[in-house]
């Protein structure tokens, strides 16, 4: 296999047909079957560019929406709904059920975005902006609340400790002939 | 005919919806027939591959050459407008000299704090 490349190589190299890379791949063919006219293209300005994408993309030419032309690169990709896989149908026998999709439909742009593992635009139990106001309410309040506890703090009551015996006169050393002053820890 | 009942957490599938049965017009009733009809030539194009047995390859989708094509291919379709600059200029230059200035600014004054001694060395391993 790596014979047949080599030789095919010296060929071209030997048939001095440009230089570089044009040589080693003059020998090659397309591994799949295709097509430029297959590919996506730019943005279809006439009807019959439209009709012709329509066709290309599997859509009718009624469903067929490029988004924008506003130089986003896009081209004339087709522009389809905003739904994540995880609104298709779960008991339909899809090719790939797992992506929820079948053989030749045309991808949404964000298809991967969109996937079962990621994005979910399903309908919500609560609207988005309630959901939304109470997260941000929940963590300011908490915020807030740190932020008050910082600047005025709140401790118990401490004092240094206090030791039995004469401030333990013996136990550092004091002379045991000798009478310690007298510590009073406490009042009454 | 039993109730449909639909998910609080899901979008109701097409077939189960009521608008998919009563009060259609003629003309979205083609349009469906349309639509059913591409998507069951793909079927039958796919079930064709997927079931012959003398297929030795792999079945090639090229719905997705075309979103791969599409995603790593931009650059044709690029045309410099207001928004787009913008948005280039936003996120591909703007931070360069913005996270220069903060890192160059705060690393400048640690150093003259350590330099004059006033900066706390302390031996936790962040900050």
């Amino acid at each position: 296999m790596a014979g047949v490349g080599f030789r095919q190589w010296a060929k071209a190299i030997a048939k001095g047909r440009g230089s570089g890379l044009s040589a080693l791949v003059s020998g090659s063919r397309a591994a799949s079957s295709v097509t430029k006219d297959s590919l996506p293209g730019p943005f279809p300005k006439t009807p019959e560019e439209r009709a012709a994408a329509a066709k290309k993309y599997n859509l009718r030419i009624e469903d067929y929406e490029p988004y924008p032309d506003n130089g986003e690169g896009y081209g004339d990709y087709p522009k389809l709904p905003d739904r994540s896989q995880h609104e298709r149908d779960p008991w339909y026998q899809w090719d790939h059920p797992d992506l929820r999709r079948n053989w030749g439909e045309p991808m949404h742009w964000d298809f991967d975005m969109y996937i079962r593992n990621r994005v979910d635009t399903s309908p919500t139990p609560v609207p988005w902006s309630s959901m939304w106001k109470q997260l941000c309410g929940f963590i300011g309040f908490m915020l807030f609340m740190f932020y008050v506890g910082e600047k005025f703090p709140s401790y118990q009551p401490v004092a240094p400790k206090q030791y039995p015996y004469n401030n333990l006169y013996l136990e550092r050393g004091g002379d045991p002939e000798k009478q310690p002053e007298e510590v009073n820890n406490y009042e009454i | 005919m039993s109730r449909i009942w639909s998910a609080p957490l899901a979008t109701r599938p097409k077939t189960l919806d009521p608008n998919e049965y009563f009060n259609l017009s003629p003309d979205q009733r083609r349009a469906e027939d349309a639509r059913a009809a591409l998507r069951a030539n793909l079927k039958r194009t796919y079930q064709l591959q997927l079931n012959n047995p003398h297929r030795a390859e792999l079945i090639e989708d090229p719905a997705l050459t075309r979103w791969v094509y599409a995603r790593a291919n931009p650059y044709p379709h690029f045309k410099a407008t207001k928004k787009t600059s913008l948005l280039g200029a936003m996120f591909g230059v703007v931070p360069l000299f913005v996270l220069y200035y903060v890192f160059k600014t705060n690393r400048d004054n640690k150093e003259e704090r350590i330099k004059a001694g006033t900066l706390e060395r302390k031996f936790s391993l962040s900050s």
